[in-house]
């Protein structure tokens, strides 16, 4: 009677190790394979594109979402007015270094119109984010 | 008699671990993400299109409004984009390409023509945005 009582709870503890195998390892897996990264205010579908520039850590991201507004961190802007805002935005950040994440619908109006107050501003590059592609 | 306490405790002590690394999966599950982004630099343009040079040593690309493209007046596929510029340049090294993107052209298709501009081999891409183009 003893020996009945003492099995189960061994056998229960046995079935668990592989348990935790698997939960370590897929911890480990999505540690490694992954990368945070701070997410977007809005979802941006980025365009497919071939070269890569490797540029990363661009202090200054400006989203252009589908329907053309212009995004400076939480506020979204017409890119027609977008001048002045992109100064004061861009005052504490530096002109240096600016990437835009654009979406592949955005009209290439609203991209180029924002391209274009970037340089009024006084930066000479901005850097567009692709996607690799398939 | 002395086995079965032990024991028991030596399982006790599992169960908050186990539930400190689900935690931690679930965690990195929700924030980790696996796209693969890259960059592409460009020049930003000059605010008066204008200023673009449209001498001989210029290669426009056009983004039609309905979504096609044209290299100097002549419709091209996108994905013969590249051999189309590359015709265009022919081989010389002083080639500008503009890029003319009409209203209503996406930014999908503005990406691509700056991307076979580069691997065309223009030495400078300029890009504009026109209300309409005239052929």
């Amino acid at each position: 009677m003893t020996e009945l009582d003492q099995d189960p709870p061994r056998r229960q503890f046995e079935t668990l190790i592989p348990l935790i195998n698997v939960v370590f390892l897929l911890l480990i897996f999505f540690l490694l394979a992954g990368t945070m990264t701070p997410a977007d205010n809005v979802a941006v579908k980025l365009p497919i594109g071939a070269l890569n520039d490797s540029e990363r850590d661009m202090p200054a991201t400006l989203l252009v979402e589908a329907d053309g507004f212009v995004w400076l961190g939480d506020r979204p802007i017409d890119p027609k007015i977008v001048e002045q805002a992109l100064k004061e935005y861009l005052a504490d950040k530096g002109m240096e270094r600016v990437a835009v994440k654009a979406d592949a619908e955005a009209p290439a109006e609203a991209l180029l119109l924002l391209m274009e107050a970037l340089r009024k501003v006084g930066v000479q590059q901005v850097t567009i984010v692709t996607e690799r592609g398939r | 008699m002395f086995d079965e306490p032990a024991r028991r405790r030596n399982m006790a002590s599992l169960t908050p671990l186990i539930d400190v690394v689900f935690l931690l999966l679930i965690f990195f599950m929700l924030t980790t993400s696996f796209l693969k982004t890259q960059s592409l630099s460009v020049v930003t343009p000059a605010p008066n299109a204008s200023e673009l040079p449209t001498d001989a040593r210029v290669v426009e690309i056009w983004l039609m409004g309905d979504g096609t493209l044209r290299v100097d007046g002549t419709p091209v596929e996108r994905a013969n984009l590249t051999e189309a510029v590359k015709a265009g340049i022919g081989g010389r090294k002083d080639m500008t390409v503009t890029i003319l993107a009409e209203s209503g052209s996406r930014t999908q298709a503005f990406v691509s023509a700056i991307e076979a501009a580069r691997q065309a081999g223009a030495r400078d891409v300029g890009t504009a945005r026109v209300e309409k183009i005239t052929p």
